[in-house]
């Protein structure tokens, strides 16, 4: 990284006339790319560099080497269209070679040019291109090069929205074990994602949360991403994140929006969580988690009603309504509709009495009177066994292939020494009675 | 004009002419054929190629397939309605950002396949389908309507997804309005058997929708049957 700060035009034209032969073709290919400015330099090199070495002849390696300084020097200065053309000029002269030696130069160059693609908006173009590739990289078992293009085109179906299609791809891609770190931590996040939306949400928080924790340090942004899609996650799912993981060094502020949702979702306020969703809307647009927001409505009813719940034992349905700030065209009659379900899901322990209008919680009664007790210390006794088990069966002894017989001698001295103890042991017992 | 373009014009005039009698027989046969036909153009998906009728082409192949999709929800075939469909889609998504005018038709169709996810109760795709909608699409009162019903049967409002179906914005929505119903009615059974200690027949009679005693008592007839048949 600090090789990147600095990349300038005239280091990046010495290193291309030391590594490439001035006037071979992919000297001047690159060369092109860089900014005019520094002709009269190139002209002086060219120059004095041809009466000095004979032609070299580059090894590949060398040559993506510096497509790939070239693309990052483009990218950082913001040229985007020249980074696009340079590489895709990059990507055609990869599809030629064939050496396992250039894989992760090209994994890294794979990268920047939808980089470059998606920064200029349009990434749909090299879906095709990305396709083919990542069909290459199977074909040559270029198993870091499969990784690379496969997180690639996910990000570009994801980009637009198309869930259906990268689900596709994803389960039918073959997988194995990760390579590199940063990559699986995007597989795990775009994995994440997809399951989101797909309403499987157990697993998507799962494979969120490994993404947040496998995330090096440093990918600041990465983490708060995987943390905000994690927060919302967890909310579908009922449950309440800790305050800690909205204190995060350096996330403070990009998680707000998310902290003081959470909060409306704690509290089961629907007026809150529409003002809040409205206040922030334009953060929840960019980050595309709007949809998901629309669907937390459901949980804070549910977080109010078994509020309610808790706190009458008996309380009228038009009552229930109010508090619950149903701003509908009927609320009793939905207060009513939605007691019911939630009864029946098993949210709150009640009754309904139509005639009168009411809602009637049941006693909560004596725990202990019942077996529920039991079944928890079972469960965990059952756990902690299985843990007990496979620990030993883990266990390792050192290998004793190597102890030797004893010999006959060995043997009786041993005996004897065993004989000696064993009377010593008997006297012992005497002089004691 | 090519002579090929202008045989599937006519045959889709006779087909529009089928569907306004209500001639459902013939409306298949004619379908099919135009099917046939249309595989003869190449600037169709997935080709695209650039032929100098293709816009042409490509908005009769839209009509055609609009047409269809209304057809199959006329007849109640749900596979033919998701069939269409998907041979509709890249029209909307792919040619509509090049080079077609927008269809008038594109949200009310989009507004029937959300709906007709929610009665399959396939809810995953619902809101894949969802998020490809952009937030203009979302205004559309189509598919708001569809969105809205989503969000009251997840809540378990079902009284307001019995009274929405006064509420449909087109009439084609009705043949889809009455299978949710009858999801409706069966959810709405299940919650009350848990939720009420006592109901009276009336309240039952109101909040089921039924219009008569006779219904309801045939209703539950039919809910208690498999009970009946465990217990022997």
């Amino acid at each position: 990284m600090a090789l990147r700060r600095k990349l300038k035009a005239q280091v990046l034209c010495a290193f291309l006339n030391f590594a490439l032969s001035p006037g071979s073709e992919p000297h001047n290919r690159l060369a092109a790319h860089l900014p005019k400015e520094d002709e009269h330099e190139m002209e002086f090199d060219t120059a004095t560099s041809v009466s000095q070495s004979p032609v070299k002849h580059p090894l590949p390696e060398l040559e993506i080497y510096c497509y790939l300084l070239v693309l990052i020097y483009l990218i950082d200065q913001k040229k985007y269209s020249e980074a696009k053309a340079c590489s895709s000029a990059s990507v055609a002269r990869l599809k030629n070679l064939n050496r396992r030696t250039v894989d992760v130069l090209a994994s890294r160059l794979y990268f920047y040019y939808s980089l470059s693609y998606e920064l200029t908006g349009d990434l749909a173009e090299i879906r095709g291109n990305l396709l083919a590739l990542h069909r290459i990289a199977t074909l040559r078992h270029d198993e870091l090069g499969q990784e690379t293009l496969l997180n690639l085109l996910l990000r570009n179906y994801l980009h637009y929205n198309l869930y259906d299609q990268a689900e596709k791809l994803r389960s039918k891609a073959p997988r194995f074990e990760a390579h590199s770190n940063q990559q699986f931590c995007r597989y795990l996040f775009y994995l994440g994602k997809i399951r989101t939306i797909q309403l499987e949400y157990t697993d998507a928080k799962e494979s969120l949360l490994q993404a947040a924790r496998k995330a090096p340090v440093a990918a600041l942004g990465f983490r708060v991403q995987c943390n905000k899609w994690a927060i919302i996650v967890r909310l579908l799912l009922g449950e309440i994140p800790e305050r800690t993981v909205f204190m995060q060094k350096g996330m403070e502020n990009a998680l707000r929006p998310y902290f003081e949702l959470t909060n409306a979702v704690r509290i089961g306020d629907l007026e809150l969580f529409k003002s809040v969703a409205e206040k922030f809307s334009t953060t929840f647009s960019s980050d595309r988690t709007h949809n998901l927001i629309v669907r937390l409505r459901h949980n804070v009813i549910r977080t109010g009603l078994r509020n309610i719940s808790i706190s009458y034992s008996r309380i009228s349905l038009a009552d229930v309504a109010k508090k619950l700030r149903l701003d509908t065209a009927n609320p009793v009659a939905d207060a009513e509709s939605i007691v019911a379900k939630a009864i029946r899901d098993g949210a709150i322990d009640a009754t309904i009495d139509h005639a009168n209008g009411w809602m009637v919680s049941k006693e909560t009664g004596d725990i202990y009177s019942t077996n529920e007790p039991q079944i928890a210390f079972n469960s965990r006794i059952a756990f902690c066994l299985n843990m007990h088990n496979d620990a030993v069966r883990a266990l390792r002894f050192p290998p004793n292939s190597h102890k030797e017989k004893e010999s006959a001698e060995k043997r009786r001295e041993r005996q004897q020494q065993e004989q000696e103890l064993a009377k010593h042991i008997a006297e012992e017992d005497d002089d004691e009675f | 004009m090519d002579p090929k373009l202008a045989e599937v014009s006519q045959l889709f005039e006779r087909f529009k002419a089928a569907c306004a009698r209500e001639d459902v027989d013939t409306c298949c046969n004619v379908l099919s054929k135009l099917k046939v036909l249309l595989t003869g153009f190449s600037s169709l998906p997935p080709l695209f190629e650039d032929t100098p009728n293709a816009i042409h082409e490509l908005t009769l192949a839209r009509d055609i397939y609009e047409h269809a999709v209304l057809l199959s929800v006329k007849i109640g075939d749900q596979d033919a309605f998701e069939r269409d469909f998907f041979q509709l889609k890249p029209y909307y998504t792919d040619a509509s950002s090049s080079r077609l005018p927008p269809s008038s038709q594109e949200y009310m169709i989009l507004g029937l396949n959300l709906l007709r996810l929610l009665v399959q109760n396939r809810i995953a795709e619902f809101h894949t389908e969802l998020e490809l909608l952009s937030s203009t699409a979302l205004e559309n009162p189509c598919i708001k309507h569809a969105v809205e019903l989503e969000q009251s049967f997840m809540e378990g409002a079902y009284n307001r997804v019995l009274s929405a179906k006064q509420t449909v914005p087109c009439k084609t929505y009705d043949y889809f309005m009455d299978l949710l119903a009858k999801t409706v009615r069966d959810e709405i059974a299940g919650c009350s058997e848990k939720a009420y200690g006592y109901l009276s027949v009336s309240d039952a009679r109101q909040m089921l929708l039924f219009s008569s005693d006779n219904e309801l008592l045939q209703y539950i007839k039919e809910l208690l049957l498999p009970v009946l048949y465990e217990s022997l």
